[in-house]
């Protein structure tokens, strides 16, 4: 009779209770949210017919404006990316708890960055497209601006797991503050903050590609018409374009990831 | 080049734990001092005082007649160089860079941020590169290095700050016995050419008499051996070397064979 590595043979009591809150809280939101496996099973017919449509002829003659607006959404992303990461790298210092000049400087960018966060990229387009119109521009400053929500925070952790070891030897011959940070810091977190550019570069792209669905520019308009208007042979070439870039960013992350450390 | 006075020093951790007592002392200028001590005496926490790495709790410190504290800290670091059991380098950097830390407490904000170092930084990280004899290998990263080359280019880092007092927090612990050899003969020429005051930490009792001009014992946070290293014997390091205030009767043979 085989039995778990505890004292009693029953599994640990922390375990158990984990678990029978887990399948409470599903057991109660499930119904709530509409989660009906019948409605699921009932619809399949319906998928399947959406499978077998999607797998047609490509639109050939959509290429070029499909190049075009795709070039366009990467673009959204590199410039979103870039910007925010400039300004990620003096964010992160001041919010990250061994970093930041003060306590309240700390608290305060935390809720600086939470806040940022609390709108999703969409509604901040929406917000941009009203105030600079239509175009690739409000895309670009409403990705930024998200990314400027996160992407400090993951460089902030970076800094907060540092080895304070090497950051004493800095300090111990006369840097000052800004040196420690640029000299100490920085370089001891370099891999993982490159690691986490890569990772939001990927994600980001994800998100500029349904940007153009309020007019902030990318493919996402061109895939929401194409949904709308059921041109499968459309969709079906945006789709692919996605996956080739998603696929070439992914290699050329795992060849600078192995080269950094 | 420089003269340490310690007068009433005493520092209590945060924990309510009191790493040293009341502590009297003065380090002559281009001296050289071992600290021995157990684990735990207080040997690093007193190097760390000198730096202000850590505040002192009640006492001063002078380093020259400056006091270390506050506002002078950028001052004192600039002139008390460090070295470290673990070596402390920017692993990620390479040697060049790691040597010209030592000179940042002279470099201008503006342009250390973009990484930019005068002629004469260059000149000086060369010259100590070429002292600990690794001008060859100035632009490999440090972390590629063995343990003795890497406690080397630490200590081209202290040089390269043109100290007058360097600090050595256990040098050698980390490294083979040839090494650590070589790293005590490189910082005892270091004090008699430059006249650098020097106080190192050591767990080895042989070194310390090959090396040291005068031994100070630690235990338990107090001063219980002050003299030069010949005055060394079983006696006397047993009673360095006690636990729990208790003088063990046996004799720490151990110890005397290292010696």
């Amino acid at each position: 009779m085989p039995s778990w590595p505890t004292r009693s043979g029953l599994p640990p009591a922390g375990v158990i209770t984990t678990l029978m809150i887990t399948a409470t809280i599903l057991l109660w939101a499930a119904p709530r949210a509409e989660m009906d496996p019948l409605r699921l099973f009932r619809s399949l017919p319906s998928l399947l017919d959406f499978a077998g449509k999607i797998l047609v002829m490509p639109e050939w003659e959509y290429l070029p404006r499909l190049g075009q607006k795709m070039a366009e959404t990467v673009m959204i992303t590199i410039l979103a990316t870039s910007i925010a990461l400039a300004a990620s790298i003096p964010l992160g210092i001041l919010a990250a708890r061994n970093t930041s000049p003060h306590p309240v400087v700390f608290h305060a960018t935390r809720s600086l960055l939470s806040a940022v966060r609390a709108l999703p990229e969409l509604v901040w387009a929406l917000v941009f497209v009203s105030a600079v119109g239509l175009g690739p521009l409000p895309g670009v400053m409403a990705l930024a601006l998200v990314t400027m929500g996160f992407m400090p925070k993951f460089f902030a952790e970076s800094f907060e797991v540092v080895d304070p070891h090497p950051i004493e030897g800095v300090v111990a011959h006369g840097a000052n503050w800004l040196q420690v940070r640029l000299y100490g810091y920085l370089p001891l977190a370099m891999p993982d903050c490159i690691g986490t550019t890569i990772y939001i570069l990927d994600h980001n792209l994800r998100s500029a590609a349904i940007l153009g669905i309020v007019g902030a520019g990318g493919i996402g308009y061109d895939m929401v018409m194409a949904v709308r208007l059921f041109d499968y042979d459309r969709l079906l070439l945006i789709a692919l374009s996605i996956y080739f870039i998603v696929t070439l960013l992914d290699r050329a992350s795992d060849r600078l990831r192995a080269k950094v450390t | 080049m420089a003269k340490i006075n310690m007068c009433g020093v005493r520092k209590t951790f945060g924990n309510g734990h009191t790493a040293l007592k009341e502590m009297d002392t003065e380090f002559q200028t281009g001296t050289f001092t071992v600290i021995l001590g157990p684990s735990g005496a207080g040997k690093s926490t007193l190097l760390r005082l000198v730096n202000g790495l850590e505040p002192l709790t009640s006492g001063e410190i002078t380093v020259d007649g400056i006091p270390v504290r506050g506002k002078n800290l950028k001052k004192i670091r600039g002139d008390v160089g460090m070295i470290f059991q673990q070596f402390n380098l920017i692993g990620r950097l390479n040697v060049m860079t790691n040597v010209l830390v030592g000179r940042l407490w002279n470099r201008p904000w503006l342009t250390s941020v973009l990484y930019l170092f005068g002629r004469e930084d260059r000149a000086i990280a060369e010259k100590v590169l070429m002292r600990v004899g690794l001008a060859e290998k100035a632009w490999e990263r440090a972390d590629r290095l063995s343990g003795g080359q890497q406690q080397r280019v630490g200590i081209a880092r202290a040089l390269a700050q043109e100290p007058r007092v360097i600090l050595a927090d256990e040098p050698v612990a980390s490294l083979d016995p040839v090494t650590g050899d070589n790293i005590m003969q490189i910082l005892r020429e270091i004090c008699d050419r430059d006249k650098i005051t020097m106080i190192v930490n050591l767990h080895q009792v042989d070194l310390a008499k090959r090396y040291a001009d005068r031994v100070i014992g630690l235990n338990a946070g107090e001063i219980v051996f002050d003299g030069t290293p010949k005055l060394l014997d079983s006696s006397i390091l047993s009673h360095i070397y006690r636990r729990n205030s208790v003088v063990k009767e046996t004799t720490p043979d151990a110890l005397l064979a290292y010696a």
